[in-house]
């Protein structure tokens, strides 16, 4: 009972703080009708600096660091980014409802991360005095991509199954033809081609831009003076606006299954136990921080919101973006934003931070 | 003046560049493009808040040609690449220009 008591109030006071205060905020306003508009350039630089912060932190921070250090958790977060895919394909996909091939674009968004929700878990780590490794910024890209290029391999491939399914059904004619040309250009073709559009976005662009500097340049003045201070008060804003956009694209969600509600509702605590049980193994291994293992479930339960949709967009056209980016945005990305606490609380009780 | 046909094609943002492409391989000599907004099939889509993820953002793509042909090829081979999977609006409209060469390959 006490457990339980703690947990709420803990639940409260963090309510109040600055980052999950201006999300619900922005939820609150944009519920009321509110004509506030935050234009996009706005957000778009937000997001470019934030990334920008992440990255040059964890490149600075990468010099130090020792290579075991770094890869063991590096692939952990690949690994995690993996299974949330596949754990996907095994719960959504086989929701009434639900095509295989939004099922897999759903759970790409959600495997990937959400720069957004990793800074805004930084910015509660840091207010909370709880120390993490700084090149944990590193780990997204690992993740993120891992992600993507998994939902959209397996997309294609059943798409293919079920191409081939129909035509030896009937035999012959221009679609087989048609077809046999698409999946003629290997695999390899396909997942390299994903690759560099995922390299290409902005969001991870920025972040490996961010991530280089920080490692072979020394921006340490200018990420100490300008980063580092903006980083909180633009992230407030960001939250503001994370808020309002999850109101207006809960809207898409009435035209799709009500298995995506589902899903984006519990999707992202069970992906941050995944996060998390990983984060604790990296732990054992490494002597991970128990901020760390925090971040680790943050980013499994965060889902992309910016830089995943336009991947899949292009990458799987047949794939509705109501559903997947609804499920995100809507209620992935608040979801996800509001149970970081609770990954502090649980990493507090299991390892202690 | 001159007669030519304008295309009109009403699409989603991320695929602009293959569109305009394929404007261009139709044998267009350049085009415009907008911002836009409006409701259709797909539901509403707002040119003011497109959302922060872009795919739920919308074009205006204009092009003029002489020919009326080419400017039926051009937004048949958009029709056929995209519009099954992508939200897209195409049609052709008459129009007088007054620089005949601008539009000549």
């Amino acid at each position: 009972m006490d457990m339980i008591t703690d947990i709420l109030t803990g639940f409260v006071s963090q309510m109040q703080k600055p980052t999950l205060a201006f999300l619900i905020g922005g939820m609150a306003l944009a519920a009321f009708g509110s004509k506030l508009e935050i234009p996009e350039p706005v957000y778009k630089f937000i997001v470019f600096l934030l990334l920008m912060k992440v990255g040059l932190g964890a490149g600075i921070s990468v010099r130090a660091a020792d290579i075991v250090e770094l890869a063991v958790p590096a692939v952990a977060a690949a690994l995690v980014g993996i299974a949330i895919v596949l754990f996907g394909g095994q719960t959504l996909a086989r929701l009434r409802g639900v095509t295989q091939v939004d099922a897999m674009a759903t759970a790409g968004l959600f495997g990937a991360v959400s720069a957004s929700t990793l800074a805004a878990s930084m910015a509660m780590l840091d207010e909370e005095g709880i120390a993490y490794e700084g090149f944990i910024g590193a780990l997204y890209p690992f993740m993120d991509i891992a992600a993507l290029v998994t939902a959209i391999v397996l997309a294609r491939l059943s798409a293919e199954r079920k191409a081939a399914a129909n035509i030896s059904g009937q035999p012959g004619g221009a679609a087989a033809l048609t077809v046999g040309e698409g999946h003629g250009n290997s695999n390899a073709q396909m997942v390299r081609g994903i690759l560099l559009d995922t390299f290409r976005s902005a969001a991870i662009s920025a972040l490996l831009l961010g991530l280089a500097l920080g490692i072979f340049a020394r921006p340490d003045s200018v990420y100490e003076s300008f980063y580092d201070i903006l980083f909180r008060g633009l992230l407030s804003i960001l939250m503001l606006i994370m808020g309002m956009e999850a109101w207006a694209r809960l809207s898409e969600l009435r035209r799709v299954a009500h298995a995506y509600v589902a899903y984006g509702l519990l999707a992202p605590l069970v992906h941050g136990v995944f996060g998390f049980a990983a984060g604790l193994f990296v732990h054992q291994i490494t002597g991970f921080s128990g901020g760390g293992v925090v971040l680790l479930a943050v980013m499994a339960a965060s889902s992309s919101d910016i830089s995943g949709p336009p991947t899949l967009r292009g990458a799987l056209p047949e794939a509705n973006p109501s559903s997947y980016v609804g499920t995100s945005t809507g209620l992935g990305t608040p979801v996800a934003i509001l149970s970081i606490p609770l990954w502090i609380i649980l990493a507090d009780m299991f390892i202690g931070v | 003046m001159y007669q030519a046909t304008k295309i009109v094609i009403i699409t989603e943002r991320t695929i602009l560049d293959v569109v305009t492409k394929l404007i261009e391989q139709g044998g267009a000599t350049g085009y415009t493009h907008v911002e836009a907004g409006g409701k259709g099939s797909r539901g509403v889509r707002s040119a003011i808040r497109p959302g922060i993820s872009g795919v739920m953002a919308n074009v205006k793509i204009e092009a003029i040609v002489r020919d009326k042909a080419k400017a039926e090829a051009i937004i048949t081979s958009v029709s056929e690449a995209y519009f099954q999977n992508y939200s897209g609006i195409a049609y052709v409209e008459p129009v007088e220009i007054l620089r005949p060469n601008k539009f000549e390959v």
